[in-house]
């Protein structure tokens, strides 16, 4: 039984829960507080002025009151519940679930904690649990068509697709009369049942469902969309055809109708003629599109070929559009045709131009041209990048002030492995075009490639909110600026300056933890909507969030830092000079120690810039987040607790875990999963590291090196295995790498069946080096051999250098390296001594 | 090549939202959190479309993630392609002249892929589909007074009217031409629909003649009262109003 109150107070404690209900935080506080004056054990009402002061964000406070609440009330739905919430805001789902689960059992009738109850369910993706809830929820009110839906949905996700539709059949039969056209809400619901037919691989159904009632449906383009795939799918050519022309005329650029469109015609891949014709039709049909010009180029061959793309290309280099050269490089592939483009383009520039004289600027024209052959001498698979400088500058002479050439030339200066150049050019560019966001974002692009941080920063505030907590940095962080936090972060791992690294790739991690929250609301949202296609699939990518390639691609940089800290535990005071270690050190006045004292300093003297710079916002603004709430400063602004971390390596697994899970076929992710768990001993999960990477790609260089890793540590475990890991690993690498075979023999073999391949070259060395460690000199003569051969790139050089820091090189061996590097790049500075 | 799909319909592209994201903020000083696009998403996913590179060896077929997925239609989840322009679009939540209408509340291409026609091309479908699911009397949008070749696209090649000059409306202290565009002509006659579903239903369950002109009348006069569509209500979603079209 609750605690009883006086009317009065009762009268009170309603006041109490409307002002809650309306963000009136304040009244809601007092009124509290005048009721707990006379009645200061009050469970309900300590556990609503602790639900109140969690809303304010003081949620230490909120739960001390809260748990005092259900002292005094342990038999209370009210307080129960407001624990739930607490735990809820917290995002600690499991205790939330259970302490709705406490209130709903003292009051099994209420509908506010079986929602809030539901809602979790649903986060957490127990959908027997959810199910339950909204079964429940449904038979208290049955007249709302959102409980029918959500029991469907329940259902659906749980993969129960026939109850699924079972639902919301039932609920279908009991309107009388069709609901009008403007009934979103149903027609949304039509369009769900009909996807889950679908989905239940009854197309035909699906298809004589949806031709039934999609006419009344308003999502026109999604019906049209469903009914030409259903037609295809079911092989029903003629009027699959008809729909998919429908759909061209809506929208001719979408390459996939044409496919289909194709598909359905019956027209074989090898008929280039008829295929032709079909697309020529579209292009007549609608002139100013592309996609009709642009498909036919990927099957014409020969003459064919030459005669479509020479068209192409001159109309779009007389329109001077600059994503030509994006649009036709992915036909490099095939080297005859990289071939004509290149002999065509080259011929423009002569003045062989077809069609008589260009109509429009015959300057606009040439200079196209001569950017185009800039961006086609810079591509890898045409790459002559003495020619693209020389093209590019005759752009640039044409027309001093076009963007798009000058970003090409700082492309070129990338190329040439010269970050410094590159920046520079990139720069200028930028004040082509100073109020132009997306050429400053690329300026501070190459800043930040190129180490310069604090400059990258300064342009990208010239587009930020500086007024933001955290100034403009503070603003990127608030506005998700993914690919900004991920490239500072990469640089600062260039730099070794792990704290900085690891503080901006965990802020991307905690992007994608936020997107991960952010579906909550709409649990609810989305069935007050009706749009629940959509909210499906969202549900969906919600369950693959960590798969998209920019988790991928931050992951895997926090790993590099961490697998970095675990081997030089000296980096946490900042940059240590790389190819040594603590065991170097010989005292006093070592490097080491000498580098410790300048990074103490140096981060001493950021300490105190950073303090500057917090004290000048103070002044300037005054600090409130958009909501009004007051924000604080960050705490840790150069990840100082990040780089602290007592085990880096297990730091490592828990951003390793997902890329695993979510993009297995990324080999980059199995080739660190087995630098992490080979150096926490974990040989059995190392070994399905390699396994699935060899799987990936038997020959990568690097499955080589990690395939002898795995058997020496295998035959002298660093601790003792037990029997199960011992033979499971052993039976796999048998596999790979039998225990019979002669090593040298082996790696010998690698290297001859890749001795045209820097990397293998490589590989096949590192191998060497541990199989042998007396073979040190002569594996540094052969790297610096084999950088001089044709295959060797800057980016295979640049492992090649890391391979002496590995093998602690003595100094004048990588000075050597780097110098003839040097000789090879003449215009790189990737190669110049620090 | 680019093309150019619709957001969070069918099939949902709804992968893509954080490669949406990226070409904003590359592109323009006006930015959300991804929880906004996903409301834009969630509440009118006809509205939005984005623009895709077509991978190299094109779309690969859904895997099987889930069972039957959808493979005629070149099911791009679990894909990232690159995104290179995308249109956010929504429907005025409280329209201040009572008249339903659509909102673009951001567009933009990538500069390396201007001049081919996508911009026109996204806000095309969006236009349409306004017209046809929520019957917009117009679509409205704010654009820099200094953007001649925005302007130029939705006044001369889309038709857009300048209805007043919004002072500072942006953030840098720019105005801003607050335009608009009838779509009435693009709507779809849904009382013609729903007497054509009754006649036949008629014609199917056999009723006499005059009954069922009766019905069908007194049905005729529901359907014009309802073609207001349900809307704004409940709008929730925590954050998500307007004042995260940071302008501010």
């Amino acid at each position: 039984m609750p605690q009883q109150l006086s009317s009065k107070d009762a009268s009170l404690f309603r006041q109490v829960v409307r002002h809650y209900e309306t963000k009136q935080h304040k009244k809601g506080i007092k009124a509290a507080d005048q009721i707990l004056r006379k009645n200061p054990n009050h469970g309900d009402t300590l556990a609503m002025k602790a639900l109140i002061i969690s809303n304010q964000g003081q949620q230490e406070d909120a739960f001390v009151l809260a748990k005092e609440a259900l002292k005094n009330d342990m038999k209370s739905h009210v307080c129960w519940h407001v624990y739930g919430l607490l735990y809820r805001a917290d995002k600690n789902y499991e205790e939330a679930i259970k302490a709705y689960r406490f209130a709903l059992r003292i009051e099994p009738d209420s509908q506010p904690i079986q929602r809030d109850l539901a809602l979790l369910q649903m986060q957490m993706r127990d959908f027997k649990g959810y199910i339950n809830s909204r079964s429940a929820m449904l038979q208290a009110r049955p007249a709302f068509r959102q409980n029918w839906t959500a029991l469907a949905i329940a259902h659906h996700l749980a993969g129960d697709l026939e109850e699924a539709e079972k639902v919301l059949t039932t609920y279908e039969e009991t309107l009388k009369t069709p609901p009008p056209v403007a009934d979103m809400e149903h027609s949304e619901a039509v369009l769900y049942k009909n996807t889950i037919l679908s989905e239940a691989g009854k197309v035909d159904k699906a298809l004589e469902h949806l031709e039934k009632v999609g006419h009344r449906a308003t999502d026109v383009l999604a019906v049209m969309e469903m009914k030409a795939d259903y037609l295809l799918r079911l092989d029903r050519k003629e009027e699959a055809e008809a729909a998919y022309t429908d759909l061209l005329e809506r929208n001719p650029e979408n390459s996939i109708y044409y496919d289909a469109l194709i598909r359905a015609k019956g027209i074989s891949e090898d008929d280039h003629k008829a295929l032709k014709a079909v697309y020529d039709s579209w292009a007549n049909k609608y002139p100013r599109g592309d996609a009709a010009r642009r498909i036919p180029l990927d099957f014409l061959e020969g003459e064919d070929f030459k005669q479509a793309v020479d068209a192409y290309l001159q109309r779009m280099l007389k329109k001077g559009v600059p994503s030509l050269f994006a649009n036709i490089k992915t036909l490099y592939a095939n080297s005859a045709k990289r071939d004509t483009v290149q002999e065509l383009v080259e011929g423009y520039t002569s003045g062989k131009v077809q069609n008589g004289e260009a109509n429009g600027d015959q300057n606009e024209f040439l200079s196209s041209t001569y950017y185009f052959l800039a961006q086609h001498y810079n591509y890898y698979l045409s790459r002559n990048l003495s020619k693209a400088m020389e093209s590019v500058e005759k752009a640039l002479e044409l027309d001093p002030k076009a963007v798009e050439y000058q970003m090409t030339k700082a492309r070129i200066w990338k190329h040439y492995g010269n970050v410094q150049k590159a920046a520079e050019e990139m720069e200028k560019a930028r004040t082509l075009d100073a109020k132009d966001r997306h050429i400053n974002s690329k300026a501070a692009k190459y800043q930040l490639r190129n180490s310069e941080n604090n400059k990258a920063l300064d342009n990208m505030s010239k587009f930020t909110r500086n007024e933001t907590v955290g100034g403009a940095l503070g603003d990127l962080h608030e506005m998700q600026c993914v690919w900004y936090l991920t490239e500072d972060g990469e640089s600062y791992l260039r730099q070794r300056k792990l704290g900085l690294a690891l503080k901006r790739l965990h802020a991307v991690y905690h992007i994608f933890d936020v997107w991960q929250e952010d579906q909550f609301d709409f649990h609810g949202f989305s069935l007050r909507k009706g749009m629940i296609r959509a909210y499906v699939d969202m549900i969906r990518w919600e369950d693959r969030l960590r798969e998209h390639p920019f988790y991928t691609r931050a992951a895997l940089a926090g790993i590099k830092a961490y697998i970095q800290l675990h081997e030089d535990p000296d980096l946490v005071h900042g940059p240590m000079p790389a190819g040594t270690s603590r065991e170097d050190d010989t005292g006093e006045d070592s490097e080491r120690r000498k580098a410790i004292k300048k990074a103490k300093k140096e981060q001493q003297r950021l300490e105190k810039v950073e303090a500057e710079k917090r004290e000048a916002r103070k002044t300037a603004t005054a600090v409130k987040g958009l909501d009004g709430e007051v924000k604080k400063e960050d705490a840790d602004p150069f990840g100082t607790k990040l780089v602290q971390t007592p085990d880096p390596l297990n730091e490592a697994t828990k951003i390793l875990t997902p890329i695993l899970e979510h993009s297995p076929q990324n080999i980059e992710g199995q080739l660190l999963g087995f630098e992490v768990y080979l150096r926490q001993n974990k040989l059995a999960l190392a070994q399905k590291c390699l396994s699935a990477a060899h799987t990936l790609n038997a020959s990568n260089p690097t499955v080589h090196v990690q395939t002898l890793r795995l058997r020496k540590a295998l035959d002298n475990p660093r601790e003792p295995l037990t029997p199960e890991v011992s033979e499971s690993v052993n039976a796999e690498l048998e596999k790979l790498l039998p225990k019979s075979q002669n090593l040298d023999e082996w790696n010998k073999n690698f290297l001859s069946v890749h001795k045209d391949s820097f990397s293998h070259i490589q590989a096949a060395l590192a191998s060497r080096q541990l199989i042998n460690p007396d073979s040190k000199a002569q594996n540094e003569n052969d790297l610096a051999t084999a950088l001089g051969s044709n295959d060797a790139s800057i980016e295979s050089a640049l492992a090649g250098r890391e391979l002496l820091n590995e093998w602690r090189s003595e100094q004048a061996t990588k000075q050597a390296y780097a110098e003839k590097a040097k000789g090879k790049w003449p215009e790189s500075s990737v190669f110049d001594l620090e | 090549m680019v093309d150019i799909v619709p957001l969070s319909s069918y099939p949902s592209y709804i992968d893509l939202l954080p490669g949406i994201q990226t070409c904003n903020i590359t592109n323009l000083p006006e930015n959300y959190f991804l929880k906004y696009y996903l409301y834009h998403a969630l509440t009118w996913p006809q509205l939005s479309f984005v623009a895709v590179v077509r991978p190299k060896n094109g779309y690969t077929q859904n895997t099987g993630r889930q069972a039957g997925g959808k493979p005629g239609s070149g099911d791009l989840s679990g894909q990232y392609p690159k995104v290179v322009g995308y249109v956010l679009a929504k429907m005025e939540e409280e329209p201040t002249d009572g008249l339903q209408h659509g909102h673009i509340t951001s567009i933009s291409v990538m500069r390396t892929h201007r001049r081919l026609g996508i911009a026109e091309r996204l806000m095309r479908m969006s236009q349409r589909a306004m017209a046809e699911c929520y019957r917009a009397n117009y679509v409205s949008l704010h654009v820099r007074v200094s953007n001649n070749a925005a302007l130029r696209l939705y006044r001369d090649t889309l038709g857009f009217q300048v209805e007043n000059i919004e002072s500072k409306y942006y953030a840098d202290g720019e105005d801003a031409y607050a335009m608009r565009m009838d779509l009435s002509p693009m709507w779809v006659d849904w009382s013609a629909i729903e007497k054509a579903d009754r006649e036949r239903e008629q014609k199917e369950n056999g009723e006499a003649a005059d009954e069922g002109d009766e019905v069908g009348d007194l049905g005729k006069k529901d359907a014009e009262k309802m073609v207001k569509v349900k809307m704004g209500r409940a709008l929730g979603v925590g954050d998500l109003v307007e004042k995260n079209e940071s302008q501010a």
